[in-house]
């Protein structure tokens, strides 16, 4: 049976080209009438004992003996080139074991078009020296004793700033990172200038910081020509992949660990300019150094979720059918290309509504400000902004209820592909679990009395979460007949380790503590991809699964001669192997393993193929209860009903943490985070104190009307992606729901205060 | 944060001579410690640069609540945890437990005393970035004027616009307490009012209080059947700096206002006694006319800057509110 498919994806000049080798398992999927035990239960977290004892070590607590501790010199100026820079002072620091810079670091290419250490800096925050030293202390000491002399070059900073043609160019060949990015099905154009009734609206989101608990960062250690890093990152094997290049190692003398994590959200899912930089102070100190981001780095320098201005057009007939989409998109890039910024715009206004006619062009937009990186949901969450608010006013225009504009308008294939959805009514379950759990009705009633009024709205997303090939694992059955699963892919913190630990401990038919999984770590572990695009247990699941298949058709294998019936006739569950229908011949797992110990029992796993001519997509629906004071400006989000279909749930807490988390985000995204930039290019609340984010009492009643129905044609587990989803609904629902209250349409994120004052104010002139 | 020394003196006396130019031992950066939350924050963004801190926390300063009937004293170094939820404070003066329990978070409160916060620096986010000069660092000019001032000044502002970020003062203030303050030449009592005035000329700072001063106590006179509030307004439910907040106090004769105290926090570069409110309400009889009357005249004279007209709404409101809740 030939496992192996390598398919020829492109061809390049002769040696040149790409190859896509999927393995294929043969296992059927677990299906929707397939009796899983260990699977769909809500196991807490199999770490989660280490995390909350403090024990659970991240990659800025690792203690090495002569740990020395690295900071990085930024640039403050927001376009400059450096004359000149002395770093003799800061060396000759006591305690100063090693110092980076521009003249002294070795030329290694970053970003499209730079240098690790460049001459030119875009942003304020881009590096430009690193010292090791005894203590933090010591090397913020040394930092300020280094003499730069600027030169300072001009500078734009706002997207519209940078769009206007006398723009100064942030580098040459000026400020539009690319020709725009142009999709089109139809004609929309002409389909505009016959619909009955148009939205035509200008919509706008912010620049958002990610703020993880834990910042970027690593520790790094040499062992001869040998290097091991232990990285906070989404994808240890981009790191190995990107460090050896760069430093001209082989990769299998470079190891990266991420054992835990404290949040990336996409920021971390490249491998950034730290995790060189402490290994060449490393090299350079003959030390261990450890190199983590300050929170003022973090949030000028570590990414963020791109600015957008977004022209919406929206065609429909008077009955609500949508005859034409078309999105104008400008996107803030910042002063980089980081190779992970990936916001596709576009996407959500090509796939969520069923339309003939759909133009998207979107446009990335240089800037000298801190480069964009993917945030959970990349240019989902801006794009459903723009769409879901542009939908609702299109409800308002035709009297109709949003729902019902929504269902009318419903997409059961992916268009741009022409290809049918493995669960075409996976969004219309989400409509109906949303609104039966929150009693959606068609609310025209007036709202409220006195200065708070209240006010409801929903907003719809799909997204991708399919996983894909390759991915893989290894289970080894030890002699004790105890198991344990080595994958390289990475926990970033959603619980990574228990999912696909109750995948290996259903498929084994061992209970969960019998099962031990080993991630995190490119030298024990085989090649798993980056933990983003909510695809991890979709992807790595499946080879989990694969790799514990294997394992246990060689044990039944050995268990079928002690027991001498067929390998067929046993039954495996909670341990125990049985004879079918002769339930006194049984025996233990550890029964079978220790018996032929020393041999050990080891399967290999791999991601299977993606059905051939479907589209796997997650897809969902929230319903929000506002409260806006229209006197303060104050906009209290009461309840949060969601729903997502995700495929199998393989533990309800693990995904009702998920969607917790990101209604969370979306609440900040919705009414607070905001990244402000001074004109002089300074971001001025690079801290957690003036740039907001929700505390407890802002997060509403979030209620999660799970649709847990396995979707077998995505993978062999019937599981798909969470972790971004629900993110994506809740900022246009709430400003709808703000709609709703008060009548005054926000189409600008965050719903601050400030913003919400000044559209009552111009809305209901004020009182004198 | 630059290297500093430290001193930990066991009299009032001996944290005075090291704060005094000129005396033993001073060297003229002296500044006093007491709970840390904001002078070390300053000090990482290299905002202050003392070269010595002297702890007055061993020296046997005025801690805690003093029943001094029918008033009360409160220390210095009392916790804004120890205010919010002393007893004596909450039944009668309310505009300072509920000041209190708004200002910063649980954790600060249990740290910060009510002298640090009557004491500590503005906000301004050009302030506290150490990569940007501004006038009231001793630069030449506000970049907040024309920059992002969203979160500055409309009353009173120029040549800083910065507003005073304390919950506290405002309440100290409507409710008449006074301070009582030591320096190298004995003590003074001066209203809580009085220890405030807008950075002007070559005295860049918001206090009055001087750089070799104690800051002991507070003083607050007796209630006499006034009722008083504090409300506030913040970019999230807990945990900011006011957009704008207002401390409240009415003395009711039947249904006209004997007495009133409106202060603003938040919208000024000092606690701002709003005057022409309080003359607007005493002798008016209580009701809505009269507290729409307040709201509209506290705003008097209020300039706001490019991003920061929405305080005038959200002040008056407010305003409102509060004067409302005191009257039913
Ligand atoms: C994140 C954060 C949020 C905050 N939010 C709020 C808020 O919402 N509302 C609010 O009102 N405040 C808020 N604060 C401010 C906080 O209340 C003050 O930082 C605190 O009260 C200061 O007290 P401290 O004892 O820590 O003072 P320190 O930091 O020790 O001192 C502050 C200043 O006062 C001087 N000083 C202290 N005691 C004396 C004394 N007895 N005599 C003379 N000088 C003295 C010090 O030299 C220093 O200059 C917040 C602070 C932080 C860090
Ligand atoms: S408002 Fe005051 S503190 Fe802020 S920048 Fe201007 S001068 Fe400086």
């Amino acid at each position: 049976m030939p496992r192996l498919h390598v398919d020829r994806l492109r061809s390049g000049d002769g040696s040149e080209d790409e190859y896509r080798v999927v393995e294929r398992t043969g296992l059927a999927a677990w299906d929707a009438t397939t009796a899983l035990t260990v699977v769909g239960r809500p196991y807490p977290r199999v770490e989660g004992a280490e995390k909350v004892t403090g024990r659970a070590c991240y990659a800025g607590d690792v203690r090495l003996a002569g740990l020395l501790h690295a900071r990085v010199l930024r640039s403050p100026l927001p376009h400059a080139r450096i004359r000149r820079i002395d770093t003799a002072a800061a060396e000759a620091l006591p305690g100063v074991h090693a110092v980076l810079g521009t003249h002294s670091a070795p030329a290694i290419r970053w970003y499209p078009d730079g240098l690790l250490f460049d001459r030119t800096l875009r942003f304020v925050g881009d590096e430009v020296a690193a010292v090791a030293a005894e203590s933090e202390e010591t090397a913020a000491d040394a930092l300020r004793l280094v003499a730069v002399e600027y030169e300072p070059l001009p500078f734009v900073v706002g997207l519209e700033a940078a769009l206007r043609p006398e723009a100064p160019p942030v580098r040459e060949g000026g400020n539009l990172v690319g020709p725009p990015k142009v999709y089109a099905r139809g004609d929309a154009e002409a389909a505009l200038r016959e619909a009955p009734v148009v939205i035509d609206e200008t919509y706008t989101t912010q620049t958002a910081l990610h703020n993880c608990l834990e910042p970027h960062g690593c520790t790094a250690t040499w062992d001869g020509e040998r290097l091991t890093l232990w990285d906070s990152t989404q994808s240890v094997f981009d790191v190995r992949e990107r460090v050896a290049e760069t430093l001209g190692l082989p990769e299998h003398r470079v190891r990266v660990i991420k054992h835990h994590m404290g949040g990336g959200f996409g920021s971390k899912q490249i491998a950034w300019k730290h995790a060189v930089i402490a290994a060449l102070l490393a090299r350079r100190a003959g030390r261990p150094v450890r190199l983590m981001l300050d929170r003022e780095a973090e949030n000028l320098a570590a990414g963020n979720r791109n600015a957008t201005r977004q022209r919406v057009r929206l065609g429909a007939t008077r009955d609500g059918t949508l005859t034409a989409i078309s999105a104008r998109i400008e996107q803030d890039t910042g002063a980089y290309l980081v190779g992970g910024e990936g916001s596709n715009t576009s996407a959500i206004y090509q796939t969520l509504y069923r339309c003939p006619n759909v133009t998207t062009e979107q446009v990335g937009v240089y800037t000298n400000t801190g480069p964009a990186v993917a945030f959970r949901a990349p240019g989902h969450v801006e794009g459903a902004f723009a769409l879901e608010s542009a939908m609702d006013e299109l409800a308002r225009a035709l009297d109709m209820d949003p729902l019902a504009l929504r269902l009318r308008n419903y997409a059961e294939a992916d268009q741009r592909r022409g290809r049918p959805y493995t669960t075409p009514d996976g969004l219309r379950l989400c409509y109906e679990r949303a609104a039966a759990e929150f009693g959606w009705r068609r609310d025209r009633r007036p709202s409220g009395q006195g200065s708070r009024r209240r006010g409801i709205g929903m907003a719809a997303h799909d997204w991708g979460g399919s996983g894909y090939p390759p991915g893989y694992a290894w289970v080894k059955l030890n002699g004790d007949g105890s198991a344990e699963v080595v994958t390289g892919t990475q926990d970033i913190g959603t619980g990574t380790r228990t999912g696909l630990t109750q995948i290996a401990a259903e498929e084994l038919g061992l209970p969960l503590e019998r099962v031990l999984l080993h991630l995190g770590d490119t030298a024990t572990g085989v090649y798993a991809p980056v933990s983003a695009g909510s695809a991890t247990q979709a992807t790595i699941g499946p080879a989990v699964r694969a790799a514990a298949a294997e394992a246990r058709r060689q044990l039944l294998e050995a268990a079928a001669t002690m027991l001498e019936a067929a390998p067929a006739d046993l039954q495996l569950r909670e341990g125990t192997i049985r004879v079918a229908g002769a339930p006194d011949r049984a025996l233990d797992v550890a029964d079978v393993t220790r018996r032929i110990a020393p041999h050990m029992i080891q399967g290999h796993g791999a991601r299977g193929p993606n059905p051939d001519g479907k589209a796997v997509r997650t897809f969902g629906a929230q319903c929000v209860e506002v409260e806006v004071d229209v006197d303060t400006g104050e906009v209290s989000v009461l309840r949060v009903v969601a729903s997502h279909e995700c495929g199998r749930i393989v533990n309800p807490t693990l995904v009702d943490s998920q969607v917790l988390g990101a209604v969370t985000q979306g609440v900040g995204f919705a009414l607070m985070e905001e990244r402000v930039v001074d004109a002089g290019g300074v971001v001025l609340n690079a801290n957690l104190e003036e740039y907001k984010v929700p505390t407890a009492p802002d997060v509403p009643a979030v209620v999660h009307a799970r649709v847990d129905r396995p979707d077998p044609e995505a993978n062999a587990t019937g599981a798909k992606g969470i972790g971004e989803p629900p993110l994506v609904p809740t900022a246009p629902a709430i400003a709808n729901a703000v709609f709703d209250a008060v009548g005054v349409r926000i189409r600008h994120t965050p719903l601050s205060r400030r913003r919400l004052l000044a559209a009552l104010a111009a809305h209901r002139p004020e009182p004198a | 944060m630059r290297p500093f020394a430290y001193a930990s003196p066991r009299t009032a006396d001996e944290i005075i001579a090291l704060l005094t130019p000129g005396s033993a031992g001073a060297d003229g950066a002296s500044r006093p410690l007491a709970g840390g939350t904001d002078l070390l924050t300053l000090m990482k963004a290299d905002v202050a640069t003392p070269s010595r801190l002297v702890d007055i926390k061993r020296a046997g300063l005025p801690k805690g609540i003093e029943e001094t009937p029918p008033g009360l004293v409160v220390g210095g170094l009392t916790t804004l945890a120890q205010i919010e939820t002393h007893p004596a404070v909450r039944a009668r003066y309310p505009a300072l437990a509920e000041a209190t329990a708004v200002a910063a978070t649980a954790q600060l409160r249990n740290v910060a005393t009510v002298a640090g916060n009557l004491l500590q620096r503005p906000r301004c986010w050009y302030f506290r970035n150490p990569r940007i000069a501004c006038w009231l660092k001793g630069g030449d000019h506000c970049p907040a004027r024309d920059g992002e001032n969203q979160l500055h000044a409309i009353l009173g502002g120029g040549p800083c616009h910065a507003v005073h970020p304390s919950d506290v003062a405002p309440a100290l203030v409507a409710l008449d307490a006074d301070a009582r303050l030591r320096g190298p030449g004995g003590e003074r009592t001066v209203p809580v009012e009085g220890l405030f005035a807008a950075p002007e000329g070559g005295r860049r700072r918001e206090t009055l209080v001087g750089s070799d001063e104690l800051l002991l106590a507070l003083r607050l006179p007796p209630a006499d059947g006034s009722r008083s509030t504090y409300l506030k307004s913040m970019d999230r439910k807990v945990w900011a700096f006011a957009l704008a907040g207002v401390a409240a106090r009415l003395r009711l004769d039947g249904r006209r206002v004997a007495e009133a105290r409106i202060v603003l926090g938040g919208v000024a570069p000092v606690p701002w006694r709003a005057h022409e409110a309080e003359r607007a309400l005493e002798g008016a009889e209580a009701g809505p006319a009269a507290w729409d009357r307040a709201a509209n005249a506290a705003l008097t004279g209020a300039a706001p800057l490019r991003h920061n007209a929405y305080k005038l709404p959200l002040a008056r409101a407010l305003v409102r509110r509060a004067l409302e809740s005191l009257a039913t």
